[in-house]
């Protein structure tokens, strides 16, 4: 992937995760954050800082757009007109509308964009699709996932609802778009949040979101996303029952390596490192790389993916705020952004 | 004390009998009146498998006096059974769910008190001590406030062994009504009795949809409480037919400082049985029935107010009730805000309780 030039915006936790998968993969990676963390990140990987974002995009074949989710449509856009793939973090955008607008924009220009659902990539969730599609479980009645991490306090934005969209929409939409890519279009949803769900969170806040998925041809899906307390190790969980049995998962039940006293150490890190072997992020950056270079197959998460999951979460919060059952209605733009895309 | 086991139609009747059997300062009698002839896990066989005593009629039940009486009816028929028991003078231990209606369950209550006998509603769970540790730890403030609660109560399909369950008049209800009500239960506890304000469920009919049921097989149910509490419920009857074991319930409490997870029926060995061709799975866990039996006797002898009572049972089956009326509204419904019965007075009659429909949606149906 040397002819990858690839422009990394932002300069934060997942920043980091892309550009040591980037840097993997021999791409040449340059990093702009306007927070003026891009010069340290960069040395660290043997990358270089752009000064400003148009030095960035300029020249750039992809642009990886890691930043606050209520910049994501502005720089998506930025990178749209400037010709380059683009790969942007969860959420798309914090609105159906933003997300859409991206898309369709995106396609138009005739560049590829792939949201980062990385979820998608991690073993046991790629596994249950696998296992799902290929029919194993028969016809899927009810599914729950869960979602636990220590609450984001380390960047301010996370907390507040206007730029991350809250536990629904920053967190939750993992699942979300796992319950959608394994059972199919979501009809109707249903949330609730509760706890410290708006800014500014302080150390050791505590936030829950629950939230029930009909999905079009019948399943119902239980998704719970906790913001929890300091030293919560990162779990996620899954079940899901079918004609044909049940599945589960425990992130923790299992590890292929577990080291306990002293010299295990450290405290619990938001971010999961997934387990020995390839980690899930760099399995996502190689798929979308071999993409954006015309070399690789579709995917397995698009532009409309993304959209759609937004589309979700946005129902979700609504029904948060209102307390009512939201019914989501499909437009016709999806169609739109899938037929540009194929 | 001289006590009665009504009905075996339940399939927790024969737990109760086995444990009332053993205990010395009881004097067991059961019936089953309206047994199936022949059918070997109900009626005089099951009784003498057991080595129970047995009643071939009600009259003969009540014709000597009764101390207490286990009614282990189909849920629909709850009622008469214990109105029948509490007029005879006899303390009420009543399966869950304590009736299928806000009618049924007001009037046995109310009739429990007109008589001056104890009512108690068999949810056995909230006897673990498990969940006695996870409610002191809430309770002393060491987990912070509680922000979010969720739970599992999945077991197999009832109505494979016992059609009844499977039968909306019969049963009130499938997976919803069967099973929300064991954790409303541990839910009434946490938080004192507090009633659910609002409830939002949803439902299928995708799981042994072969049966033929007129039942929910799978649900989802989200209960809120007014202090700002949600409980998130998987209700459904979805533990797999040839699984080694019933089902389990299981309770998450997020609190502000910390997460507790209680098992109620932990895994206590597991392996392989190379004969069955499965997991070996040895359930653990105390013996909850003959927690809650030790309750309901110990409220007999002293006249004490046995917990969970009738009340509970009622607060419990309001948030199954509500779960219904979601389901029919495709949105959240509030709870019966019906106060509670009149402690002397009575309740509606059997006619007026009527018939409630609880539909499900249609196999394969799309909501609007």
């Amino acid at each position: 992937m040397a002819e990858l030039d690839v422009a990394l915006i932002g300069a934060g936790g997942i920043a980091r995760i892309h550009l040591s998968a980037w840097t993997a993969l021999g791409a040449r990676v340059r990093v702009y954050a306007p927070d003026g963390r891009a010069p340290g990140l960069a040395r660290e990987f043997g990358a270089t800082a752009a000064g400003s974002p148009e030095e960035a995009l300029r020249g750039a074949t992809v642009v990886d757009v890691c930043t606050p989710t209520d910049t994501h449509r502005e720089i998506c856009l930025a990178a749209v007109a400037a010709g380059a793939h683009v790969l942007c973090e969860k959420p798309l955008a914090l609105t159906t509308a933003d997300a859409a607008h991206v898309a369709q924009a995106a396609a138009a220009a005739g560049v590829r964009l792939y949201p980062g659902h990385v979820v998608r990539f991690f073993p046991a969730y790629a596994r249950l699709r696998d296992l799902v599609a290929g029919g194993a479980l028969g016809r899927v009645a009810v599914a729950r996932f869960t979602r636990t991490g220590c609450y984001p306090t380390w960047s301010p934005w996370f907390a507040d609802p206007a730029r991350s969209g809250g536990i629904l929409v920053d967190q939750m939409i993992h699942d979300f778009d796992i319950a959608r890519w394994l059972f199919g279009e979501v009809v109707r949803v249903h949330a609730h949040t509760a706890g410290h769900v708006t800014a500014p969170a302080p150390m050791g806040a505590v936030a829950a979101g629950t939230a029930v998925l009909t999905h079009a041809g019948g399943s119902v899906t239980q998704v719970v996303g906790v913001w929890a307390p300091e030293d919560t190790p990162f779990r996620t969980t899954f079940h899901i029952a079918g004609t044909g049995g049940t599945v589960s998962h425990d992130s923790l039940a299992a590890p292929g390596l577990r080291i306990v006293g002293g010299a295990g150490g450290g405290r619990a890190d938001g971010i999961p490192a997934g387990d020995f072997g390839q980690s899930p992020y760099a399995t996502q950056i190689r798929e979308f790389a071999a993409a954006f270079s015309g070399r690789g197959p579709e995917p397995r998460v698009g532009a409309a993916d993304g959209v759609e999951a937004v589309r979700i979460a946005e129902a979700a919060a609504e029904s948060a705020r209102t307390g009512r059952a939201v019914t989501i209605h499909r437009s016709g733009e999806n169609e739109a952004i899938e037929e540009n895309a194929a | 004390m001289r006590i009665a086991v009504l009905s075996f139609a339940h399939v927790h009747a024969a737990a109760y009998i086995r444990l009332l059997r053993d205990h010395a300062d009881v004097e067991l009698v059961t019936a089953d009146p309206d047994a199936p002839p022949g059918d070997p896990d109900r009626g005089p066989t099951l009784a003498e498998r057991l080595g129970a005593p047995y009643a071939a009629t009600l009259d003969e039940v009540f014709a000597t006096p009764l101390d207490a009486a286990v009614i282990t009816s189909e849920n629909s028929r709850h009622r008469e059974l214990v109105e029948r028991a509490a007029t005879a003078g006899a303390h009420v231990l009543c399966e869950k769910p304590l009736a299928t209606t806000e009618a049924d369950a007001q009037a046995i209550v109310a009739v429990c008190a007109r008589a001056g006998v104890s009512l108690m509603t068999a949810y056995p769970v909230r006897f673990a001590p498990a969940f006695a540790a996870l409610r002191a730890a809430l309770e002393d403030g060491r987990l912070g406030r509680l922000v979010a609660v969720h739970g599992t109560n999945n077991g197999w399909n009832p109505a494979r062994s016992r059609p009844w369950f499977g039968d909306r008049e019969l049963a009130g209800g499938g997976a919803v009504m069967d099973h929300t009500v064991h954790l409303a239960d541990l839910m009434d506890v946490l938080l004192g009795g507090e009633p659910a304000e609002e409830v939002y469920a949803q439902a299928n009919t995708v799981l042994d949809a072969d049966l033929g049921l007129d039942v929910e097989t799978a649900g989802l149910v989200t209960v809120r409480y007014p202090s700002g509490v949600t409980a998130a419920v998987d209700c459904s009857w979805s533990q797999p037919a040839h699984h080694p074991t019933w089902g389990g319930l299981t309770l998450t409490c997020v609190g502000e400082r910390g997460i507790v997870e209680f098992d109620a029926f932990p895994r206590l060995l597991g392996g392989f049985d190379e004969t069955a061709g499965r997991d070996r799975w040895e359930p653990g866990g105390d013996d909850l029935d003959a927690a809650m039996l030790d309750e309901f006797l110990d409220a007999c002898r002293t006249g004490r107010r046995p917990r969970p009572d009738g009340e509970a049972g009622l607060r419990t089956l309001r948030i199954v009730l509500a779960a219904y009326e979601s389901l029919r509204r495709g949105q959240p419904a509030p709870l019966s805000a019906d106060p509670l019965p009149d402690r002397t007075g009575g309740g509606a009659s059997a006619e007026e309780s009527g018939r409630r429909a609880f539909p499900v949606p249609p196999r394969g149906a799309v909501p609007d």
